[in-house]
């Protein structure tokens, strides 16, 4: 039922061309869906995301494979429903396309889910925002925007500063009453 | 058959087995119960669905043992979590956080250790009938701190002094927490496993003993169903994994001799019975508890480095009224876990994250819940494709608590002087006095995606008690109706536990391993009675 349901919604988007996909690279997405997640990523995250994760389609793709599969089929099912012109009419008020809508009409879609009554639509966000915020600050690249020195096992000085230590400011080695 | 691991991506062909025992889950039962057994003389294998996580030399220098282990959240979430990290409640409300990889939760928790509380050993006898008691036990908590051992690890990070400098100042109690660390290197990496062998889990503790006496661990083995006949498991039936976590052709068939003993976790383990067609009578799965999680980030005038240090050794509970309560703890937070609970889109996503990220200290409470008898809590089901699901409906009282210690903890913020605190509400919510906790108490919780909704603990659904109607597990941990079936994981809670729930799995394990011994007339012994140091000063 779920597969139908993904094919009849896939049948009616043609999704807005905005960057090269390579098919033969994604396992879950395909070129349709991908389209949509960029589109979708690039409302949340803003323009030229792609710069500090440019792996970022290749990763939602990988990560959907330890999903279990009735959420790879929720995950597809939502980006084809917010591309369908319908389901923006009656969410926002305009009979267009996700992705063929500005970065600022796709936020309008995105504000209206997040206060929807509806709880189908509030979870439409939720995912729609994790995943894009999640892997786009997995990426290295995005890590000295919110100054993050990065992990331990890349960077063993982190841990080899002697005390007293950044996160542990004042005392080396306090003692507990 | 010969001990050590066996990793199933790489069995090529259909394998089938006749270990004494076979154990479902390498989690903290699972790992405790195949040290016993196997150490009592009993030939014992594992079925693990996560990776194997080999101890070999990574490039973080020569303290990093664990080269798996690469502290990227990205990576590790994907790899050592159920679902990616990303398991959720049928509505989607809460994320779900559950180990699964070798060792299970012990390997990806932040090493808190405490014992079960008193008031809810207490209740669990009165009302379930359960025999545990506060002397008892205590054999079995001086085997397990003795074992791992246990410590007060007293390195405090940002997160855990801004919470006790704000605790002072309200004349609110703090302790440390005690945990399982050894000589910690600080990273703060507890959650997405410890490149240094320095958290004492299960990947370095149980299952390396357990192996050197003898036991088999296959990893990446997914467990279909549990053929019953009459009163008695027959057989196993196991499917093998590739990297992704997708099923391969090939399978894995155990007749075990004496029995299973199932350690798949609480939403794990009702799900193996329920495609095994073992309901009891539609129980199995009923009265599934979390600890719901809330948190609030306090923002600083200095950096904070919130990722570094050891993330969960402070506490204060709070547990004026009986059981019910919650307790409040630190931590550490990393890039993608902080983003992606920030429920907010376009500018106001990266402006909040970069400045509540370096600046930021994070509070969270554990709610316990679970006594209130009018309440479902939660049911794991299965899904069209017979995966797990659980449905889980928070009651009034922890809505209530919810609020509650939100207030609190932004109250010890404030006091320890953050200039403001930030509340993982949809959309997010930024307090800066005391005038403004009003908006805290009409966050809706009740509602998904209201606001952001974690539990890393996850207890029952396979209920043990006295009571036929409601319980599914015997007091011996032997599941109703079967003769060779034990139930040894947290999902014999008949509520949650009040208390971070490691240490009470291990010490119900340990106490199950010994029935279990004396039933098949196999010695079982505690051997770490004598010496150490008691972590727990109130206990």
């Amino acid at each position: 039922m779920a597969q139908l349901l993904n094919s009849v919604l896939g049948f009616f988007v043609s999704p807005k061309k905005a960057i090269p996909v390579d098919e033969s690279k994604l396992e879950y997405l395909d070129g349709k869906t991908a389209q949509i997640l960029f589109a979708v990523a690039e409302a949340v995250l803003g323009e030229n995301f792609l710069q500090k994760a440019p792996q970022f389609i290749e990763t939602v793709d990988n990560y959907l494979a330890y999903q279990r599969r009735a959420t790879q089929e929720l995950f597809t099912q939502a980006l084809l429903l917010a591309e369908q012109p319908a389901f923006n009419l009656l969410v926002g008020g305009k009979l267009r396309s996700f992705s063929y809508m500005s970065i600022t009409e796709r936020q309008g879609i995105l504000e209206r889910l997040r206060g929807s009554d509806q709880q189908l639509r509030r979870n439409l966000y939720a995912a729609f925002v994790n995943v894009s915020a999640a892997t786009y600050y997995a990426s290295p690249a995005t890590w000295g925007d919110i100054q993050y020195d990065g992990v331990s096992v890349d960077h063993p000085e982190i841990l080899n500063r002697t005390p007293p230590i950044p996160w542990r400011p004042t005392d080396p080695r306090p003692v507990e009453k | 058959m010969t001990s050590g691991i066996v990793e199933g991506r790489n069995v090529s062909e259909a394998r089938t087995l006749t270990p004494d025992f076979c154990i479902i889950g390498s989690g903290a039962a699972g790992g405790v119960c195949a040290l016993k057994l196997a150490e009592a003389g009993f030939d014992v294998l594992v079925l693990e669905e996560g990776p194997n996580i080999p101890k070999e030399q990574g490039h973080g220098g020569s303290a990093h043992v664990r080269k798996m282990f690469n502290e990227r959240e990205g990576d590790m979430y994907r790899t050592l979590y159920q679902e990616g990290g990303s398991r959720l409640t049928k509505d989607g409300g809460i994320k779900v956080l559950q180990g699964r990889c070798l060792g299970g939760g012990t390997t990806v928790n932040w090493a808190a250790c405490l014992p079960p509380r008193i008031e809810t050993l207490e209740h669990w006898q009165k009302s379930y009938g359960l025999p545990f008691t506060r002397d008892n036990l205590l054999p079995y908590l001086k085997e397990v701190a003795n074992y791992l051992p246990i410590v007060r690890n007293d390195k405090f990070n940002t997160s855990a002094r801004k919470f006790i400098d704000g605790c002072q100042k309200l004349g609110i109690a703090t302790e440390t927490l005690p945990n399982n660390t050894h000589d910690c290197r600080e990273c703060g990496s507890c959650g997405v496993g410890c490149p240094y062998d320095r958290k004492l889990s299960g990947i370095v503790r149980w299952l390396p003993d357990a192996i050197s006496k003898g036991a088999t661990i296959y990893t990446d083995t997914r467990v279909r169903k549990l053929v019953a006949s009459g009163e008695r498991v027959q057989e196993v039936q196991a499917v093998f994994l590739d990297a992704k976590t997708r099923p391969t052709k090939n399978t894995l068939t155990v007749r075990p001799r004496l029995g299973v003993l199932l350690a798949a976790g609480a939403i794990g383990t009702p799900s193996v019975l329920l495609r095994s067609g073992i309901t009891l009578d539609r129980r199995v799965g009923k009265f599934t508890h979390i600890h719901p999680v809330t948190i609030c980030i306090g923002k600083y005038k200095d950096r904070t480095f919130p990722a570094y240090g050891v993330p969960d050794n402070m506490w204060s509970p709070k547990f004026e009224n009986g059981p019910t309560g919650y307790l409040m703890e630190t931590g550490s937070y990393f890039p993608v876990l902080s983003a992606s609970a920030t429920l907010e889109h376009g500018a106001p996503l990266h402006k909040i994250v970069r400045e509540f990220y370096p600046f930021g200290a994070i509070m969270y409470a554990h709610h316990t819940t679970g006594f209130d008898a009018d309440q479902p809590y939660g049911t794991t089901a299965l899904d069209r494709y017979g995966d797990p699901e659980l449905d889980y409906k928070l009651a009034p009282d922890n809505l209530k608590a919810m609020r509650e210690s939100l207030r609190v903890m932004s109250e010890i913020h404030l006091e320890a002087g953050a200039e403001s605190v930030y509340h993982l509400r949809n959309p997010p919510l930024v307090v800066k006095s005391k005038a403004d906790f009003a908006e805290i108490d009409r966050i809706r919780f009740d509602e998904s995606q209201r606001a952001s909704i974690f539990t890393v603990h996850v207890m029952g659904g396979c209920q043990m008690g006295n009571d036929e109607r409601r319980s599914c597990v015997n007091t011996d941990f032997r599941l109703r109706g079967m003769q060779n079936l034990w139930v040894v994981d947290a999902s014999i809670f008949p509520t949650g536990l009040g208390a971070n729930p490691q240490v009470t799995i291990y010490s119900l394990a340990l106490w199950a391993s010994r029935l279990i011994c004396e039933k098949h007339g196999k010695a079982f012994a505690l051997h770490h009675q004598e010496g150490g140091t008691w972590p727990w000063l109130n206990y």
